[in-house]
């Protein structure tokens, strides 16, 4: 947590005053909240705060946060400012169901941006379908979420990245690196649950599709949040792969490195992390080992712009950290809302989701400095999408390839049709 | 012993029913009305659990199981087999009910601490089949897509208002069964078990059976319970099945008294408030609520409905139960 | 599902070494965390719902010592100490109030320090997770054996689990504070009428227990990151070791923890997908045959 001023910090004094005066109206049976600050545009955020990913949920507020006060120091809408409100759901669906229900009937939010992880967007998506308010899902990369029909609503918009993306671009990168070294033996070792299962099949697919020689050997699904890598470790150096894919992520990919760093397991393997190159796991491995092949999470140097560089130094310098994947996803959440607000020049949320729908903004995260909000299902393309290999040290991924978008969209759309989710 | 019959019971029921109808007319807010279904979903879920807790002695760390196999099954019914709401409701309890058969079975033959863990062992090899299975339950994604709520003899579930109305109903009318129920000579036999299992043995009580009986009927409830949580978010997830959910019922029964009918209830409505506030004025929620447990666990030491009902004896010298 | 797998593993004699070694060290970590629970229910009968807490802090402590000192062994010395100290204030200022009264109560408080430790670490060490790094002694490559890789670090830990497990089977089947508490923990009422201040020795256990927890932390933070919330999946394990092994046996512990790191291993061959559910189903198993675990006697 950073010294920094914190948006919805309170003192203490106005604490007990607040939840003095809460404690009568709840009493009172829950009066609605007068509407007197309607000049304002109330954005509800449910995020995680607590527990084992608070890091996440912190960078996604930091990020909206500045994003939002740029918008309103320069004006706003018409003088129109955005107000955020943020709440902790603590990593609990039901929770985040309820913070969001909550944030809308009785906060007058008349947008939520949905900051949790996959279980809580999926309950808040069902609110926003009920509800039929305007909803960003901001963090969650389950394809599904999007892809598949029976999920998806006119008023629901993902500006995250997406999974089958990141597993086609890293597939045919793997497989690039794979046909030039000959690695034909393949081995797995991802979270058990649904997004560590979903990503680890799609980045084999695309990998047998681009480079069919090569062949697994063997996976191993440690569970998610396990301290001790120990048996999944040896049964890896059991079956000696060539190359070693995994998407475990945060704290728990550095307990693997450090546990695997000492069984010497990335001195015989090419190790391929899609989420190595995020600056959370980057700068807290001590001994990184050199040259694992990542994708990008969140880096400076990719796109190598000007841009992008001053976002990220901008952030450290506003909040005393690196940023993270969620924080450039919640960045670009504000940037879209902001440039609908304009462009619909109303805060009306059918409005806003009409001019969002095929929406391209100018952005530091785009691939060609622009990332476009797709129409036909509501979730972004052209952003940052690509891979390289890490160094111990700044910038710890130097080089980074950028994937090639137009083969991921056409894959994309063979994938979709298998799936016959159109 | 029984001071009052079940018409008495009926007639508060009834009272009760008719204030909760009105309560939405006079104070028209959303809040309000989701407060409610929250209220009725654990509030049956925590009265559950006290007819193993207050009155059979048995303390179950996994009762969430059945939250969450009520949540679960009728959420799949809902989307995969496409029933109608009341068929479906009905087969997940009797789903539930089977449910709690097998497990209690192996279950309630243990004492004490030992009972206690084997139904968290039970719950929480529920939840990692719930994460395993993805194909089924989504894993941890939850059941993806929303349950659909078809109306039925006229009662439209997906409308909030309406929910509110089922909701309340059911909460009413479970508590009422339950009441009934361990009011009855059934009731009595499981507070002697409680009080001394083996003297219950001596006069010729299978207290295995009763027990068994008891813990069937705390998992039905309990579903039912499971089941407008589950028309609420429109889903279900593996938190439900979370040894998190029984600690909250846990603490519900503590916060609100074990011995008042009413307390787990009551200690309902207070947890989620708590919740509720904390959630909104601070981040900070894990050490705000741990100072008030602390309170409630070295200070008060008893549940607020058990006190009301204690002071109330106390004074006006009603015969003692 | 893939017992193919797991037989042909069991066919060869490098698989069989390898996976039987790694699950020595899995049991051997599991044990080190397991043993003060074990021991504070041995005693005092009470469930120590706050062991993976206490674990957490002595990894947080752990962290902090070695970057100020960059020293492992006063790391997680300082730990040691440090938790034992939190675990007898605990146990004097909470716990102790609350032992007459059902065990409800008993969760209830502990689930509140649950929940108040995990703000805590997150107010005094930042959301963020964090790792300690591997001290420069272990950084070497790791020793063959029959076909079998052991790293010098994790040799380090199973010796030293092994020499606490030691110590504290002395201490309590040798000494005469062992016949205390073993008084103690067999009749409390008889104990202190002979004079014996039983509260001392209840805060003592708890703060061994602690102690126990806070080695455990501090040993393993080399390995492992940190992050607020990171005590409930270590207090899971551990409640399922005790009571396979029998609560309140050291020896029970040993055992479970042992049967428990080959369950793992050789279930990540033959069924990764369910390991976690087939040790719950092992737990359950035993409470149903022997509810008093494999090894269930009292200390």
């Amino acid at each position: 947590m950073s010294k920094n001023q914190k948006p919805n910090r309170i003192t203490r004094r106005r604490f007990l005053k607040n939840a003095t005066a809460l404690g009568g109206a709840a009493v009172l049976g829950f009066p609605m909240i007068s509407r007197s600050q309607a000049k304002t545009i109330r954005v509800g955020m449910p995020t995680i705060l607590s527990g084992r990913v608070a890091q996440l949920g912190t960078s996604s507020r930091n990020a909206v946060m500045m994003e939002v006060e740029k918008f309103n120091a320069a004006g706003g809408l018409g003088g129109r400012r955005i107000e955020m409100v943020v709440r902790d759901s603590k990593g609990q669906p039901q929770e985040a169901a309820r913070v969001s229900r909550e944030l809308v009937n009785s906060e007058g939010c008349e947008i939520l941006f949905d900051a949790e992880a996959s279980s809580g967007a999926f309950a808040v998506n069902e609110v926003a379908r009920d509800l039929g308010v305007l909803c960003f899902h901001i963090n969650s990369e389950t394809s599904a979420l999007t892809a598949d029909p029976k999920n998806r609503i006119p008023n629901a918009f993902r500006t995250a990245r997406q999974g089958v993306h990141d597993s086609i671009a890293g597939g045919h990168y793997a497989a690039s690196v794979a046909k030039a070294k000959g690695l034909r033996q393949w081995m797995t070792c991802s979270p058990d649950y649904a997004y560590g299962r979903d990503t680890t099949a799609q980045y084999l697919e695309y990998l047998k599709l681009f480079y069919p020689q090569a062949e697994v050997v063997g996976e191993a699904w440690p569970k998610l949040f396990q301290p001790d890598y120990t048996e999944v470790i040896t049964k890896i150096l059991q079956a000696k792969p060539q190359a070693l894919y995994s998407c475990l992520w945060g704290g728990d990919l550095t307990s693997y490195i450090d546990q695997g760093n000492i069984y010497a397991l990335f001195k015989a393997t090419q190790f391929f992390a899609v989420n190595m190159a995020d600056y959370t796991a980057l700068t807290v491995v001590k001994n990184l080992p050199v040259g694992i092949h990542s994708g990008n999470r969140y880096i400076k140097t990719f796109p190598k712009t000007a841009a992008n560089a001053a976002w990220g130094d901008a952030y450290r310098a506003k909040y005393g950290e690196y940023p993270t994947n969620w924080a450039w996803e919640s960045a670009t959440t504000a940037n879209f809302l902001t440039a609908a607000l304009k462009k619909a020049n109303s805060a009306d949320g059918k409005k806003l989701a009409e001019v969002l729908r095929g929406l391209k903004i100018d952005s530091p995260f785009g691939t060609d400095g622009t990332i476009t909000m797709r129409a036909e299902d509501q979730t972004i393309i052209g952003y940052a999408i690509g891979w390289g290999t890490t160094i111990s040290k700044e910038p710890y991924m130097p080089e980074v390839t950028a994937g090639d978008w137009k083969q991921i969209l056409e894959l994309e759309l063979d994938w979709k049709k298998r799936n016959k989710y159109i | 012993m029984k001071r009052r019959g079940f018409a008495f019971d009926l007639g508060i029921a009834t009272a009760v029913l008719v204030v909760l109808v009105i309560l939405p007319i006079l104070f028209p807010s959303k809040a309000l009305i989701d407060f409610a279904i929250r209220v009725a979903a654990f509030g049956i879920f925590a009265s559950s659990l006290n007819i193993l807790v207050g009155y059979t002695g048995l303390v179950s760390f996994g009762h969430g199981m059945f939250f969450a196999s009520g949540a679960y099954a009728f959420g799949l019914l809902m989307q995969k087999a496409g029933t109608s709401i009341p068929t479906a409701f009905l087969l997940t309890v009797l789903i539930s009910a089977a449910l709690a058969v097998v497990v209690g079975a192996i279950c309630v033959r243990l004492k004490e601490i030992y009972f206690a863990f084997l139904t968290l062992a039970f719950q929480m090899l529920l939840h990692s089949l719930i994460i395993s299975w993805q194909q089924l339950t989504g894993g941890d994604q939850g059941l993806m897509g929303g349950i659909p709520r078809p109306p039925f003899l006229g009662i439209d579930l997906s409308d909030q208002s309406q929910l509110y109305l089922f909701a309340c109903a059911t909460l009413v009318i479970s508590l009422l069964l339950m009441r009934h129920l361990m009011q009855s000579p059934f009731g009595y036999t499981l507070r002697m078990i409680r009080d001394n299992a083996e003297r219950a043995q001596y006069i010729g009580i299978r207290v295995w059976r009763m027990r068994l009986a008891a813990f069937v009927l705390a998992g039905t409830f309990a579903s039912i319970g499971g089941i407008i949580m589950s028309l609420l978010m429109s889903g279900a997830y593996p938190e439900f099945a979370y040894w998190t959910i029984s600690g909250e019922a846990i603490f519900m029964l503590m916060l609100g008294g074990t011995s008042a009918f009413l307390g787990p209830t009551v200690g309902t409505m207070m947890l989620l408030l708590l919740n509720d506030v904390i959630t909104k004025f601070t981040e900070y929620y894990g050490l705000t609520l741990g100072v008030v447990i602390l309170l409630f666990a070295l200070v008060f030491r008893k549940g607020v409905a058990d006190f009301v009902v204690e002071e109330w004896r106390r004074r006006f010298g009603e015969n003692q139960a | 599902m893939d017992p193919a797998a797991l037989a042909d593993c069991l066919k060869t004699t490098s698989c069989v070494v390898t996976q039987v070694t790694s699950g020595l060290i899995i049991g051997m970590l599991l044990f080190l965390v397991a043993a003060g629970l074990t021991l504070i229910f041995g005693v005092l009968k009470v469930v120590n719902f706050t062991h993976g807490s206490f674990y957490m802090l002595g990894a947080y402590l752990a962290l902090s010592v070695y970057k100020i000192t960059d020293s492992f062994t006063l790391a997680v010395v300082c730990a040691g100490a440090g938790v034992a100290l939190f675990g007898l204030v605990f146990e004097r200022l909470f716990m102790s109030r609350v032992y007459g009264s059902n065990v409800l109560m008993q969760l209830l408080v502990c689930y509140a320090f649950i929940l108040m430790m995990d703000d805590a670490i997150k107010l005094i060490w930042g959301a963020e997770f964090k790792s300690m790094g591997m001290p420069a002694a272990f950084q070497r490559p790791p020793i063959l054996l029959a076909g079998g890789v052991i790293p010098a670090f994790y040799l380090f830990l199973i010796v030293i689990a092994l020499a606490i497990g030691a110590v504290l089977w002395l201490v309590i089947a040798r000494t005469r504070i062992g016949k205390v508490v073993r008084a103690a923990a067999h009749n409390p009422t008889m104990t202190s009428a002979l004079g014996i201040n039983t509260g001392l020795i209840y805060g003592a256990v708890f703060a061994a227990g602690g102690m126990l927890a806070g080695l455990a932390g501090a040993l393993a933070a080399p390995v492992r990151s940190m992050a607020p919330g990171m005590g409930v999946s270590i207090l899971i394990e551990s409640f399922i070791v005790t009571v396979i092994g029998g609560m309140g046996s050291i020896g029970g512990a040993l055992a479970g923890s042992l049967l428990i790191g080959l369950i793992r291993s050789f279930g990540s061959i033959g069924f990764p997908l369910f390991t976690e559910g087939i040790m719950f189903l092992f737990m359950a198993m035993v409470l149903v045959i022997k509810p008093s675990g494999l090894f269930g006697k009292d200390i």
